[in-house]
């Protein structure tokens, strides 16, 4: 299948901590890809610097046939829930993703808002001020916004942090339709059993470097830990117990 | 798509009420002068172009302060609010978010020159200031105003906080509203007459002086004045640029 992601020797370093190390990858287009590591791993840095928010010191990326350092045509073919999560808490949920829409110049975007509230199940609180919302209708709200550009590449990290159990479900189904109908996912997550069930391969880094990656039966063959969860590869390769 | 931005920035600034509370605030000030130079004792003794000149200077500060304050936090608000990231994930580009914020601020300034509007009418009422008077407020006014917010958003982008921002601008600010208050007697030295030349606020309180007292209206006579103002405006504009590519070489999130 064709590279839809290529890293080649990524590195990103602050001061003397290296956040990334050397990393490189591949991911295929329609894949769901896992990336997995402990807390300081350098999951964030790896997704801001594919997506263009912060620079990388070395390393090559290719993203839909767009090379570093021209990453700006990308915009247009990602969406992204990132670490950070800020919102214009004076605005409604509604106001929020038109001003969104209009930044990527969406046509009829009402139509287009309406269609994503129902996917996030947030229609009924569509004209609230987002100061009112939950953190759980918050993470919601960045979900959608992340769709506003009907994205070819979604990247996400912990897209599911701070949602009740049926919560997550929705999400996890939704993300599930969206790789159905082609969009490949990168998603970055500490719920391992999200993973599992999502992901068609995972990549497991740590300290910024890259550990080990495959399909999950690929994992448990290197690690030589077959018939094991993905958390106890997990744990056996980061020597982290907290997950 | 700098559109976009300014409006979003003026919803902000109508639906937080930070916007209706600075025009205010200028309102309260402007009444407060114009009331003093009718009932204070020595002050209601003044030439009344002495009191438009009193008044231009007042407009034109009160002006300067509150752009100053609120540009301040305009940009540095999405980086400790955290709204920053999502916003660069857009098709933004950097030039289209430091002119809509820029225009939202200009926007403030054209705000409390409106409302003063009405005290510039009273105070020139029977002479045949008025248009000069509105005039070169609005222009020396709106010429320091662009300077001044060039510089805080240069600064906001270099710090990315709004407390530090807040803190240079006010003293950077002082530092050069403080000088052109002296009193002609202390700036007699070379220096200080050197300095009064390429001060920003010395210009505009010099053209003023010059407009309203001196009744030399037109911009001939004012050039002088005028000139360095807008050699002000064109070195806060390349430091802004230069901020600008700082900022894009830290990336959008530092130590991300």
């Amino acid at each position: 299948m064709k590279t839809i992601i290529s890293i080649n020797n990524l590195t990103k370093s602050y001061g003397s901590i290296k956040a990334v190390d050397s990393l490189s990858l591949e991911i295929a287009q329609g894949e769901f890809f896992g990336f997995l590591g402990p807390n300081g791993a350098g999951k964030t840095t790896t997704i801001r610097m594919l997506t263009g928010i912060i620079e990388p010191d070395n390393g090559e990326i290719a993203i839909a046939g767009n090379a570093y350092p021209n990453l700006k045509p990308i915009l247009h073919l990602i969406g992204v829930v990132p670490e950070s999560r800020g919102f214009y808490e004076w605005m409604t949920a509604k106001e929020y993703l038109l001003f969104f829409a209009q930044l990527y110049s969406i046509s009829n975007p009402h139509k287009k808002i309406d269609e994503l509230f129902g996917k996030v199940n947030l229609s009924e609180r569509k004209n609230s001020a987002i100061a009112t919302f939950s953190r759980g209708m918050k993470q919601r709200l960045t979900l959608a916004r992340a769709l506003i550009n009907n994205p070819k590449i979604l990247f996400l990290d912990e897209p599911t942090l701070g949602l009740d159990p049926q919560a997550q479900e929705e999400i996890q189904n939704l993300l599930k339709q969206l790789n159905q109908n082609g969009v490949t996912i990168f998603l970055s997550s500490h719920q391992l059993n999200e993973v599992s069930n999502l992901c068609s391969r995972v990549a497991i880094v740590n300290k910024g470097r890259m550990v080990v990656q495959g399909t999950i039966a690929e994992l448990q063959k290197k690690t030589n830990l077959e018939g094991s969860t993905l958390k106890d590869i997990f744990l056996a390769l980061t020597n982290n117990n907290h997950v | 798509m700098f559109r976009n931005i300014w409006l979003k920035e003026l919803k902000e600034q109508l639906y937080t009420w930070k916007g209706t509370l600075w025009l205010v605030i200028s309102s309260l000030t402007f009444s407060l002068i114009s009331y003093l130079l009718l009932t204070d004792k020595e002050l209601s003794l003044l030439d009344q172009t002495e009191m438009m000149w009193m008044l231009a200077k007042v407009i034109i500060s009160i002006g300067l302060l509150i752009v100053s304050i609120d540009a301040s936090s305009i940009i540095s608000n999405e980086f400790e609010k955290e709204t920053a990231e999502s916003l660069f994930l857009s098709p933004i580009k950097m030039k289209d978010f430091v002119s809509g914020k820029l225009l939202a601020s200009l926007t403030l300034w054209l705000l409390i020159f409106i409302v003063s509007i009405p005290y510039i009418l009273v105070t020139s009422a029977g002479t045949k200031l008025f248009f000069p008077f509105f005039y070169y407020v609005f222009l020396l006014g709106s010429l320091g105003v662009f300077g001044f917010i060039m510089l805080i958003f240069a600064i906001s982008l270099l710090f990315r906080s709004s407390k530090n921002t807040l803190t240079t601008s006010l003293v950077v600010l002082l530092a050069l509203f403080i000088p052109s208050l002296f009193s002609t007697t202390l700036k007699n030295n070379s220096f200080a007459l050197a300095l009064g030349k390429v001060n920003p606020v010395d210009n505009i309180f010099s053209s003023l002086d010059n407009v309203l007292v001196d009744y030399q209206t037109s911009l001939f006579h004012n050039g002088q004045f005028i000139l360095p103002l807008a050699l002000f405006c064109l070195i806060t504009l390349m430091f802004l640029v230069y901020a600008t590519k700082r900022f894009k070489q830290a990336g959008v999130v530092k130590n991300g």
